[in-house]
C-alpha cells in the first residue's frame, strides 16, 4: 500500500525566486497531512520549501502528470 | 502703560531657541519624510510573494512553461523592487539636501531679524562710539569717522583719559591735573582737574553737537541735521 501512494506537490526556492511543481512517492499513510509531512522535510534537506500538497493519489495518476512534472517526477 | 524693555541679550536667547526649535522641526521633518518612503515602498519580497501565492492558488499552473513563465516574472519584478530602491536612495540624499537648505534659511532668517533689531536699537541709543583715534600732530580726535579739533590743553586731557581706559583705571581731578602737570596728585587742586574735564566737554561736545544734531551750512544758516520724519512735538 506505502509504495503505491504518490503527492503532487508544489515547492519554492527564495532569492531568487525559483518554482517547481512535482510528484513524490508518500511512504507512509495515504493523505494529504501525511504527504505534506514527509514532503517539507525531504524538500526541506535539499533547499527547497514546500508551498502545498496538491493531490494524493495512487499509480493510475502518475501517467497524466509525467509531463507536467518534467524533471521533478519522482525527483524526491 | 506697560513699559517696553527688551534687551539685545534678550533677543538673542529667544532667537537662539528659536533657531533650535526650527532646526528640530526640520530634522524631525526630514525624519518623517524617511520613515514614510521607507514605509510606503515596496520591499523585494512584494512581487516575489505575489507571484507565489498565484503559483499556490491556482492548481492547472503546473506546467514547465507556465512556471518558468512566473519565475521570469518574479525575476522582472524584483529587478524593479532593486531600481526603486535605488530611487529610495536619491530620495533621502536629496531630502537631506533640501534639509540642509532649510537649517541654513531658518538660521539665517533669524540672524537677519536679530540684527535688524540690534540696528533699531542703535539707531535709537544715538552715537554709538565704535572707535576712537586721537591724533596729536592734527590736535584732532576722530570718533568713528568724525574728526573733531582740540585744543593743546584738551587734547592733553583727553589722552590722560584714554590711557587711564586702557588700563581700566578711574582718575580723580586731582590726578588728571596731577598727571598733565607733572606734580604729585597730593599737591594737585580737584577743582583744577575739573575744569580741564569741563573743558574738554565743552570744546568736544559743541563740535559733536554741530556735527550731528545742528549744522552750520556755510553762507546759507543753520539747521537740523536729522531726517524730518522723526520729529515730534507734544
Amino acid at each position: 500500500m506505502a509504495a503505491d501512494c504518490y503527492a503532487d506537490y508544489k515547492a519554492k526556492q527564495d532569492n531568487p525566486l525559483r518554482l517547481h511543481y512535482g510528484v513524490a512517492v508518500v511512504n507512509g499513510q495515504c493523505s494529504k497531512a501525511n504527504a505534506r509531512n514527509e514532503l517539507s522535510k525531504r524538500l526541506g534537506a535539499k533547499g527547497w520549501t514546500l508551498l502545498n500538497v496538491v493531490s494524493v493519489f495512487g499509480p493510475e495518476g502518475l501517467a497524466k502528470r509525467k509531463d507536467s512534472a518534467g524533471t521533478n517526477f519522482l525527483r524526491f | 502703560m506697560p513699559e517696553q524693555t527688551s534687551s539685545a541679550s534678550d533677543i538673542r536667547r529667544s532667537g537662539g531657541r528659536l533657531v533650535a526649535m526650527g532646526i528640530a522641526a526640520v530634522a524631525a521633518l526630514l525624519v518623517l519624510g524617511a520613515a514614510v518612503l521607507f514605509w510606503a515602498l515596496p520591499d523585494a519580497n512584494a512581487f516575489n510573494a505575489r507571484v507565489e501565492r498565484i503559483f499556490v492558488e491556482n492548481d492547472n499552473l503546473t506546467s514547465a512553461a507556465e512556471i518558468k513563465l512566473l519565475e521570469i516574472l518574479a525575476q522582472s519584478g524584483t529587478a524593479f523592487s532593486d531600481t526603486l530602491t535605488n530611487y529610495r536612495v536619491l530620495i533621502g540624499v536629496l531630502l537631506i539636501f533640501a534639509a540642509a537648505m532649510l537649517v541654513a534659511a531658518v538660521v539665517f532668517l533669524m540672524l537677519l531679524i536679530t540684527f535688524n533689531r540690534r540696528m533699531a536699537q542703535i539707531e535709537r541709543t544715538g552715537i554709538q562710539v565704535s572707535s576712537l583715534l586721537i591724533s596729536r600732530e592734527e590736535n584732532k580726535v576722530y570718533l568713528n569717522n568724525l574728526g573733531f579739533k582740540l585744543t593743546d590743553a584738551a587734547m592733553e586731557t583727553l589722552a590722560v583719559l584714554a590711557e587711564a581706559r586702557m588700563d581700566d583705571d578711574i582718575l580723580t581731578g586731582s590726578e588728571i591735573e596731577g598727571v598733565i602737570s607733572g606734580r604729585s596728585a597730593a599737591d594737585c587742586d580737584e577743582a583744577a582737574g575739573a575744569t580741564r574735564i569741563k573743558r574738554l566737554r565743552d570744546t568736544l561736545g559743541n563740535q559733536m553737537v554741530s556735527e550731528l544734531l545742528v549744522k552750520n551750512i556755510a553762507r546759507r544758516g543753520y539747521m537740523l541735521a536729522i531726517d524730518k520724519d522723526v520729529i515730534k512735538v507734544l
